[in-house]
C-alpha cells in the first residue's frame, strides 16, 4: 500500500475513533468531575499540611516545589494525571477493545501499515484532553480564584503541541503490549500509579530518593508538568523552557520509535502462537 | 440461626472468590499504598521544617503525619468495603447472573448484604492489618495505646455503614449500571468524613453534610485516641453524634432496600442488566 493510501487510512482510523468518542458525550461528565474535585480535594489537603499557610511551611514548600502557589501546582499536576488516565484507558486499550469486540483480526488482514493501527486510536485522545485543560484550569479559577497569567499561554500552548506526541507515543507503546498480554486492565493501574509517583503529580519530584528521580528524568510527563508549573505560576518564557523541551521532543523520538519496534515483535509473535484471535 | 448461618456462608464465599484472584489481592493491598498513601505522605512531608510537619501541628494538633494518613486509610477502607463490597457486590452477581437464583432462596434478602458485609469486613481488616505493618516498617507509623478506646466508635460506625450499605444496595438494584454512581459516591463519602483532612476545611454546605455521617466522628475520635490530633467537637458529643446517625441510618437504609425491592419484583427487572 502507497504513503498516500496509509495517509488515508489513518485518516480514516481517526475519524472513527473521534465518532466514537462523540457518542458517548457522558464520559464528559466523569471529566469534570474527576477533572475538578480530585485536585480540589489535594488542594484542602495542602491547607490541613500548610496550617493554612504558615509562613514556615509555606517557605518550606517553596524550596521543594519552586513555587508557594501549591493550589496551582496541584491542578497542573492533576490536569498530567487525568492526561495520562485517557492516554492509558483510551488508546492504550483500543486494541484489546478491538480484540474484544472481534474486530482486530480482520483489521490486521487489510493491507495498511501497522503504524496506522498502533498510532490511528490516539486521535480519540486529543479532544478529552485538550478538555481536561480547560476544565483544570476553570476549576482552579472557579473554585481557588487563582487564575493564570495571559503571559503563560503561549509557553502553555507551545508545550502541549509537545507534549502531545509524547503522551501519544507512551499512548502507542502500552498499546502493543496487548498484542502479547491480552488483559491489560492491572498494568494500566500499575503503570498509572508509577508515573503518578514518579512524575512529580501530586508532589515536587525533590521529595524523591535520588535513584528515582533519575528514573523521573526518562519520562516525558516530568518535563511537561515541570515546565507548564514553571510558565503559569513562575512566569518563566519560552526561552526558560528550550532544554526541558528539547529533551521531551528527544524522548518522545526515543518512546514512538520503541513503541514501533515492540509492535513488530509483539506482531509476529502474535502471529505464530495465535494470540490475535485469543482472549 | 439459620440467617446467621446463610449470611456467614456468603462472606465465606466472597472471601474464596476474592482469594482465587491474588493479583486483584495484591492489587486490592498496594493500590492504596500507592494511589492514596504515598502520594499524600510525600506532599505533607513537602510542608515539613526540619522534619516536623509545623503546619500539620497547627491544624489538627499533631505532627504525626504518618498517623493522620494511615487513620484517615481505616475509615477510608470501612467506606469503600461499604460501597463496594457490601453495595456494589450484588451488581456483580447481576453480572454473573446468579442474582436471580440467590433471590429465590428461602434466606432474607436483607441476609444478603449482611453476608458480604461480614465478608467485607474480614478482608477490611486483613488489609488494614497488612497496610499498619508497612506503615510502621516503612512509614515510621506509630500511634499511642489508647487506640483501643477508639474501638467501639469503630464498631458503631461498621453498623452505621451497613446501613449505607442497604440504601446502596437499593440504589444499585434500580440503577443497575452503578459503577460511576458508585465511584463518585464513594469519593465524597469518604472526603466529606474527613479522611483527607479535616472537615473543618469542607466548604459551608459539605460541612453540614459531614455532621450527618457517622464516619465523621468515628474519624476523629480514632484520629483523637490514637494520635492525640485536637477533636472537632467535644468527644461525648461526637458519640452521641456517631450513635444517633447511626439509628437514623440503619433503619433507613432498610427500608429503602425493602422500598427498592418490591419495585424491581414489580417491574420485573431482576433479571435485566
Amino acid at each position: 500500500m502507497t504513503v498516500s493510501g496509509d495517509l488515508r487510512a489513518f485518516a480514516a482510523s481517526a475519524r472513527k475513533e473521534l465518532r466514537i468518542v462523540r457518542r458517548y458525550p457522558l464520559n464528559y461528565v466523569g471529566g469534570v468531575f474527576w477533572g475538578a474535585l480530585l485536585p480540589a480535594v489535594y488542594v484542602l489537603m495542602g491547607q490541613a499540611y500548610s496550617g493554612g499557610s504558615d509562613p514556615r511551611a509555606m517557605q518550606a514548600f517553596a524550596e521543594r516545589a519552586g513555587t508557594t502557589q501549591f493550589a496551582g501546582f496541584v491542578f497542573v499536576g492533576y490536569a498530567m494525571y487525568m492526561w495520562l488516565s485517557i492516554i492509558l484507558w483510551g488508546p492504550g486499550t483500543a486494541l484489546r477493545r478491538e480484540q474484544i469486540q472481534g474486530s482486530l483480526e480482520a483489521t490486521m488482514l487489510t493491507p495498511v501499515s501497522r503504524l496506522v493501527l498502533l498510532f490511528g486510536p490516539g486521535m480519540s485522545a486529543i479532544p478529552n484532553m485538550l478538555f481536561t485543560f480547560v476544565v483544570t484550569f476553570v476549576s482552579l479559577w472557579v473554585l481557588f480564584g487563582v487564575v493564570p497569567p495571559l503571559g503563560a499561554l503561549v509557553p502553555v500552548l507551545v508545550i502541549l503541541m509537545i507534549a502531545l506526541p509524547a503522551m501519544y507515543a507512551i499512548g502507542a507503546l502500552f498499546a502493543a503490549g496487548v498484542l502479547r498480554y491480552g488483559e491489560i486492565g492491572p498494568v494500566v493501574q500499575i503503570v498509572r500509579g508509577t508515573f503518578v509517583l514518579a512524575c512529580g503529580i501530586t508532589f515536587p519530584v525533590a521529595m524523591l530518593p535520588a535513584w528515582a528521580q533519575a528514573g523521573a528524568g526518562l519520562l516525558p510527563p516530568t518535563y511537561v508538568v515541570e515546565d507548564i508549573r514553571a510558565a503559569v505560576l513562575r512566569g518563566v518564557a519560552l526561552p526558560g523552557l528550550v532544554s526541558d523541551l528539547a529533551v521531551t521532543a528527544g524522548l518522545t523520538l526515543v518512546i514512538g520509535a520503541l513503541a514501533m519496534v515492540v509492535f513488530g515483535y509483539l506482531e509476529r509473535s502474535a502471529r505464530r502462537t495465535g494470540m490475535l484471535g485469543r482472549y | 440461626m439459620g440467617e446467621l448461618r446463610a449470611a456467614i456462608a456468603i462472606g465465606k464465599k466472597d472471601l474464596t472468590v476474592l482469594s482465587r484472584y491474588r493479583i486483584a489481592v495484591v492489587s486490592q493491598i498496594f493500590t492504596p499504598l500507592y494511589q492514596g498513601v504515598i502520594p499524600a505522605f510525600l506532599f505533607g512531608a513537602s510542608f515539613a521544617v526540619a522534619g516536623r510537619v509545623v503546619g500539620l501541628e497547627a491544624t489538627v494538633g499533631t505532627e504525626n503525619l504518618a498517623g493522620f494518613i494511615f487513620l484517615g486509610g481505616v475509615v477510608s477502607g470501612l467506606v469503600a468495603t461499604s460501597f463496594w463490597a457490601m453495595a456494589m457486590g450484588l451488581r456483580n452477581e447481576m453480572d454473573a447472573g446468579t442474582l436471580e437464583p440467590v433471590w429465590l432462596t428461602p434466606t432474607r434478602h436483607e441476609t444478603l448484604v449482611i453476608g458480604r458485609a461480614l465478608g467485607g469486613i474480614v478482608w477490611f481488616l486483613i488489609s488494614q492489618i497488612v497496610l499498619f505493618a508497612i506503615g510502621i516498617l516503612v512509614f515510621g507509623l506509630r500511634f499511642d495505646a489508647t487506640i483501643l478506646l477508639a474501638l467501639p466508635a469503630l464498631l458503631v460506625a461498621i453498623v452505621g455503614m451497613v446501613g449505607v450499605a442497604y440504601l446502596l444496595a437499593g440504589i444499585v438494584l434500580l440503577i443497575r449500571d452503578a459503577n460511576f454512581f458508585i465511584d463518585c459516591t464513594n469519593f465524597l463519602f469518604g472526603v466529606a468524613s474527613g479522611v483527607a483532612f479535616p472537615v473543618t476545611l469542607l466548604p459551608g454546605l459539605f460541612q453540614a453534610v459531614a455532621l450527618l455521617l457517622p464516619t465523621t466522628y468515628a474519624m476523629d475520635l480514632l484520629r483523637q485516641y490514637a494520635i492525640g490530633a485536637r477533636p472537632t467537637f467535644d468527644p461525648r458529643l461526637e458519640y452521641a453524634g456517631l450513635i444517633l446517625s447511626t439509628l437514623v441510618l440503619y433503619p433507613l437504609g432498610r427500608r429503602f432496600f425493602g422500598r427498592a425491592e418490591r419495585i424491581m419484583r414489580v417491574r420485573g427487572s431482576l433479571s435485566q442488566f
